[in-house]
């Protein structure tokens, strides 16, 4: 069994952005020496994402406009106070809630070195708590 | 156009490389488990407020603690990597004996563009003499200063030192100095606007992060704690933003702001006209 691990480090350009990581993740994938086995892709962040979703931009508005309809920004929540921990106002509650609803992570089958993903299928960086330096794994397992 | 009054630089990249001098800094100013910034990264969140000049405020409580937390050599420093963007304020322990000298040093040599001190911080009431001798400097050199006024969320900083109403004679005793109080004297608010009503050199920014999100606590300030209509018909000439970032990022606390409901000549003077006024240069 072969582990290989990358890290990647992406920017957001705004508070709340899809980001395709797609590209980044396949080349890594395919080529870390993994033949057959399985690619996670994780956010090391609590208010982020990881997802797949088709990559059109109509899509994207609806997944970014869904998630501020369930989860509005100006909403009083628990988090808006100030944390001692920090020294800082907890102004992110709608990332920590946005990042439960995409999940932290995306697992993908590598098969004779190739990503299997669906035709439609992009893989997306969710960042909720822009805009900060941010950094996602991909973690290959399986035989050379 | 959006200028942030209120800027704390402890944990921009350029000046966070001494590892020792930062657990210093977060230490005293009490921020913990952040990481310092590049400087790229900070203009592009201040991009999405808008915002195209920062005032970058110093600390210093050397006279006690040995050393300043942000020093003005390294506001200076910063001023000179991006020097239309940073307006970069001095800051001095009126307590050393030498502190006129450093004061003249920063706005001779550093080029500093005004002072700021915390006299919560420094537990000096503003009315100390040696205070009135840092704002003769002042007056001389055509600066601006910036006062904490209020709570102090740092370590060792008392708000009795900081209460508006006592820096009432600075403002009586030197006309030809614009002052702000800084995070608008909370939670003396009305104490503060009752002084800008006053004193024509008198200013606030709105730099006062303390509970809930900017949205309901600039609700609660602007609107319940002072009259519907104070900030709109009387104290629009008055007001400054300013976030206290690193507390909050500039982008939050200016929704908080933008969801007053204003108008938009309001807004113009609240974000970057009296700025520019407070500085002595007219928009």
């Amino acid at each position: 069994m072969e582990y290989r691990l990358g890290e990647f480090f992406v920017i957001a350009d705004a508070e709340v952005e899809l980001i395709k990581i797609t590209g980044q993740v396949r080349a890594f994938a395919e080529g870390c020496g993994v033949k057959n086995g399985i690619a996670f892709v994780i956010t090391q962040h609590t208010t982020t994402g990881i997802t797949i979703n088709e990559s059109l931009p109509c899509v994207e508005k609806d997944i970014e406009e869904q998630l501020e309809r369930l989860i509005p920004t100006e909403y009083p929540f628990h988090h808006n106070h100030y944390l001692p921990s920090y020294g800082t106002i907890g102004g992110n509650a709608p990332g920590h809630l946005k990042s439960l609803l995409t999940g932290n992570h995306c697992v993908l089958p590598l098969i004779d070195g190739k990503l299997k993903l669906g035709d439609a299928a992009d893989i997306y960086f969710c960042e909720y708590d822009g805009i900060k330096k941010r950094k996602y794994l991909v973690y290959c397992m399986g035989e050379a | 156009m959006v200028i942030d009054t209120h800027i704390h630089p402890a944990l921009f990249a350029p000046i966070c490389r001494d590892e020792k001098k930062l657990a210093f800094r977060c230490e005293e100013m009490n921020y913990h488990l952040m990481k310092p910034s590049d400087l790229a990264l900070l203009k592009k969140q201040w991009r999405l407020a808008d915002i195209e000049r920062v005032f970058l405020l110093p600390e210093d409580c050397s006279f006690e603690k040995g050393q300043a937390a942000i020093s003005n050599e390294e506001i200076a420093e910063l001023m000179c990597m991006e020097p239309a963007l940073f307006v970069g304020f001095a800051g001095v322990d009126p307590r050393n004996e030498n502190a006129a000298g450093q004061l003249e040093n920063a706005f001779e040599t550093l080029g500093l563009m005004g002072l700021k001190l915390n006299t919560a911080k420094l537990k000096m009431f503003p009315y100390d003499d040696r205070i009135k001798a840092l704002c003769r400097i002042c007056a001389q050199y055509k600066k601006p200063v910036i006062f904490h006024s209020g709570m102090c969320l740092e370590k060792e900083a008392y708000s009795r030192y900081a209460r508006p109403a006592d820096f009432e004679e600075l403002a009586d005793k030197f006309p030809e100095i614009n002052f702000c109080l800084a995070h608008f004297g909370w939670p003396w608010v009305q104490e503060t606007a009752s002084l800008l009503i006053k004193y024509p050199n008198l200013y606030a920014n709105t730099a006062l992060m303390s509970f809930d999100g900017p949205v309901q606590l600039y609700h609660k300030v602007f609107k319940e704690d002072m009259g519907e209509y104070w900030v709109e018909h009387n104290l629009a000439d008055k007001i400054m933003f300013g976030s206290d970032s690193p507390r909050i990022r500039p982008v939050r606390s200016k929704k908080g702001l933008d969801a007053l409901g204003l108008s938009a000549e309001v807004k113009e003077k609240l974000y970057y006209r009296n700025a520019l006024r407070f500085l002595g240069r007219e928009a």
